[in-house]
């Protein structure tokens, strides 16, 4: 019986936590707006994006703790929990909804069907072939809008043919659990069809198989490419081990991973990313167009990045020509 | 007696565990033994003789060895899995807890043994005939069960629960009854209860029956045969004459002379009090 | 009051959809007496097929029964593989999850399905009623829905074939010397449990949007700490009573969930506080025999 009792005491407490905390937030100036944020889990993109969002508001006027409050809720990559965090904002009629990732953009843009409240994603590669939106620039049925984080893979294979020329295999790792990577994974067969080059693929469910997945690849490729996969990226250094070891050239897709030991890339800086979608939803916010009517935006600022001491490690050099174009090189 | 064929016949039944290894075990050798129809046959051995081997062969908790024949009522049993066994056999173990669902009621129990042999429907399994049936069933025992069709069987002592063990295991009529050492973990008082109630249920029935007992005493006063066992094999099977007038120590020379070894489990002579 | 509300409806409806995975946990780990681990992939696997039916222009209907049939034959592989193979239950479940993931990747395609433009059964019934498909709507199913399966499986339970289900799992030995089959009693059990996990899996599928191969993980846990919370709370000891007692286990699970991210409570910690809730009420009974000196070790290590 003493179980029950404490269980029981217990929930009381909860509940009434939970009356108490309507009456803490809320609260503020009279034309206050609130947004809920949804991340999909941690993780240093898609915290890049989160801050590049609230500076982004910030530099057009909506401030966090001024005239705007934020309810920031991460799932951690429970699903259950990224239906109750949609169900979450649209009970509490927030202004905005936005998501950074697939799946809790799904359940906000479902959460949020008939009622007026508008979702903006970031950081999705392929909102139209996710089925988020019916079109990039024409979505007028839809209260759904956001910036995408697409890279160019055409670009990224170019960049690979003037480092390391001749080169006749690409191996590429990734996630097939990972939609965003299965999306990629054609656009490089594609690119690299168009130039002639073979692709070699394999696929991980977890980051522990990134480093037996590398391992498969050594011998059958020349250069090993990756995309924006979150899993493959959790095992970085596991790849760039094997790569060294081996001499492979190793060409991921973002920023940061050039920074751990990656040879380059055209890539975004999350945190841009992020910049402009708040700057979108600002708009949205001062009344200058609606998430109907916006466009979905891809990501305006790519820069070229370069590791310069990866390459040696791998056994090629950079053109100097292509070290100069490059917004950041990394010595080391 | 009338010639008949036997209700059980057991032919060349032969048992071993752990073939092959060191544990190598010949539990049972060639045993061949007829029951006949209302024979209450009590089965003694020292520990290892092969008694509750011999019971779990009969049950089908597992085959003989090749060759061996199990024929209950004319049909050959012996490579039917435990639960074709079932329509057979009845059967109450030592252990009180393995004759009965703790976690369900008096009534639900009975409801389970009700349906032996027949298959399983979607019907409600109790219904008021059935509580008829199980209430006309555990009032004849004395204990109170009758009251308790609700009670979860759990809540009930270990003399209950055998007792109630007892009645599933003989509610169908089953053709045999097998006694594993039934009232070896019960009280004095309560182990007497539960056997005179075996004896009881046995005789109104008209049940054969195997009883397995650590008690040479009562193996003489119960039963119209009497077998026992050593490393496995029959060693002593007396009729009723035979066995009419023996004490235990006659019991015991007897073993000696079959088996031509000294009788030398003490745990067996010391229950005879 | 409107927190409560948003916060109270919210729990209810969770309650009730997750409640079927919690009544499957109930149905495996209680009554069977069989730790079933398959259900991790066989909720998603009902999302999954259920999806896939849905945006190929099935009848939301069709394909959430579709989804139900799916989960009986992954409930089905992993009491094959425990009866007929003799594979550790345990182990059975875990490799029937395994390879549910690559299953339903296979029937997906994808990795995510998105059905936010497809017509599902809360649709339906939205338009019937003339109402919004909002969270009242999904309550108002759901109860129904729940209605139905409780009623059902209560009086399944109290039936024939019911009652031998439960006798397998309280003393199977039991059970079979008295002419029952347990194999199809564990067949048939396990089978049933997990056809109401991915019904479940359909059913959030088509509510939240989408559907994705991760959606099962985690989902054991979750229906553990249901069942145990229900059993803690509410005490029940007749089986309709357990039933209950499950579902609000759940509403109860949830609700402290939804409360906990009110209060900003990272969902990292989440998993954790609910591990730990699970393991102290597993260990209750050892320790509350322990401490009367009445721990027996079992024969062979469970």
């Amino acid at each position: 019986m003493k179980r029950k009792g404490l269980i029981k005491i217990l929930v009381c407490i909860c509940l009434v936590l939970a009356l108490a905390t309507p009456f803490t937030i809320g609260c503020g100036p009279a034309m206050t707006y609130e947004i809920g944020i949804s991340q999909l889990l941690t993780h240093p993109a898609l915290d890049a994006t989160r801050e590049g969002i609230i500076d982004g508001l910030a530099e057009k006027g909506y401030v966090e703790g001024d005239n705007l409050e934020i309810d920031y809720q991460n799932s951690e990559l429970d699903m259950s929990l990224v239906a109750t965090i949609a169900q979450q904002f649209v009970s509490d009629k927030v202004d905005v909804i936005v998501c950074i990732a697939t799946p809790n953009s799904l359940a906000a843009a479902s959460a949020a069907e008939g009622t007026e409240i508008p979702v903006v994603f970031s950081a999705i590669t392929n909102p139209v072939g996710e089925g988020m939106v019916s079109g990039w620039d024409s979505h007028p049925d839809q209260n759904i809008t956001g910036v995408s984080d697409m890279i160019s893979v055409a670009d990224d294979v170019d960049l690979i043919v003037e480092i390391v020329p001749g080169v006749e295999t690409i191996g590429n790792i990734y996630n097939a659990g990972e939609s965003n990577s299965v999306f990629l994974a054609e656009k490089l067969i594609e690119a690299c069809d168009a130039l002639g080059i073979e692709v070699v693929e394999s696929t991980v469910s977890t980051s522990a198989d990134v480093l037996a997945a590398a391992q498969s690849l050594v011998g059958r490729v020349d250069v090993i490419w990756v995309g924006t996969d979150n899993t493959v990226v959790s095992g970085l250094e596991a790849l760039i081990g094997v790569c060294e070891d081996n001499q492979i050239p190793f060409f991921p897709s973002d920023d940061p991973s050039i920074e751990r030991g990656g040879i380059a890339c055209w890539g975004f800086d999350y945190y841009d990313i992020g910049y402009q979608t708040g700057e979108m939803v600002a708009r949205m916010l001062d009344g200058d167009g609606t998430a109907y009517d916006i466009p979905v935006e891809k990501g305006k600022i790519i820069f070229l990045s370069v590791n310069v001491a990866a390459a040696e490690k791998m056994g090629v050099t950079i053109p100097q020509s292509i070290i100069d174009q490059a917004e950041k090189v990394y010595e080391e | 007696m009338s010639e008949q064929q036997s209700l059980l016949q057991l032919k060349g039944i032969t048992k071993i565990f752990s073939r092959g290894t060191v544990d190598e075990v010949t539990a049972l050798d060639n045993i061949n033994v007829d029951v006949n129809s209302e024979d209450f046959i009590t089965i003694i051995g020292s520990n290892g003789a092969g008694k509750t081997t011999l019971l779990n062969i009969v049950a089908g908790v597992y085959p003989p060895e090749r060759g061996g024949k199990i024929i209950i009522n004319g049909n050959d049993i012996t490579n039917l899995s435990e639960y074709k066994h079932a329509r057979y056999v009845g059967r109450v173990y030592q252990d009180p807890h393995i004759g009965t669902a703790t976690k369900m009621t008096v009534e639900e129990n009975l409801a389970i043994a009700i349906m032996r042999g027949k298959t399983r429907g979607l019907r409600a399994a109790t219904n008021r005939q059935r509580r008829e049936l199980s209430r006309s069933v555990l009032a004849p025992l004395g204990l109170g069960l009758e009251n308790r069709l609700n009670a979860l069987v759990g809540t009930l002592s270990g003399g209950q629960r055998q007792a109630l063990a007892l009645v599933m295991a003989t509610m169908s009529k089953p053709a045999i009854l097998l006694l594993d050492e039934h009232i070896a973990t019960l009280d004095p008082k309560t182990a007497q209860i539960v056997l005179e109630l075996s004896e009881t249920i046995v005789t109104q029935e008209k049940m054969t029956t195997l009883m397995v007992t650590h008690n040479m005493e009562l193996a003489l006063r119960y039963g119209n045969r009497l077998i026992m066992m050593h490393e496995g094999r029959v060693v002593v099977d007396m009729n009723q004459e035979q066995k009419a007038n023996l004490t235990v120590n006659d019991l015991v020379i007897a073993f000696e002379r079959a088996s031509g070894k000294k009788f030398d489990d003490d745990s067996i002579l010391l229950h005879h009090n | 009051m409107d927190f409560f509300t948003s916060l109270m409806s919210t729990s209810v409806y969770e309650g009730l959809v997750y409640g079927f995975v919690a009544i499957g946990v109930y149905f495996t780990f209680r009554v069977l007496s069989f730790p079933d681990l398959t259900v991790d992939g066989s909720f998603p696997l009902g999302g999954a097929v259920a999806a896939i039916l849905i945006i190929n222009g099935a009848n939301p209907w069709l394909a959430t029964l579709a989804a139900l049939a799916a989960g009986v034959c992954a409930g089905l592989g992993t009491a094959l593989l425990n009866t007929k193979l003799r594979i550790n239950a345990l182990l059975a479940g875990i490799l029937m999850m395994v390879a549910l993931y690559s299953i339903n990747l296979m029937i997906m395609g994808r990795s995510n399905i998105p059905l936010l433009r497809e017509v599902t059964i809360f649709d339906h019934v939205a338009q019937a009623l003339g109402m919004r498909a909002d969270i009242n709507l999904s309550i108002i199913v759901m109860v129904v829905f729940s209605a139905v399966t409780l009623f059902v499986l209560n009086w399944f339970l109290h039936s024939e074939i019911g009652l031998a289900l439960r006798a397998t799992g309280d003393n199977e030995q039991m059970v079979r010397g008295l002419g029952t089959d347990t194999n199809m009693t564990t067949i048939l059990g396990v089978s049933i449990s997990n056809g109401l996990v991915a019904l479940s899996g359909a059913l959030v599928a088509q509510n939240q949007g989408f559907t994705d191969v991760g959606m099962g993980i985690g989902m054991i846990v979750m229906g553990l700490a249901s069942v145990i919370i229900g059993e803690g709370i509410f005490r029940p000891r007749k089986i309709t009573t357990i039933l209950l007692a499950v579902v609000g286990g759940t509403f109860a699970y949830r609700l402290f969930i939804g409360i906990a991210l009110r209060l900003g409570l990272p969902p990292t910690n989440l998993k954790l506080i609910t591990a730990v809730l699970v393991i102290v009420a597993l260990a209750i009974p050892y320790i509350r025999k322990k401490i009367r000196h009445e721990w027996v070790p079992p024969a062979v290590r469970m």
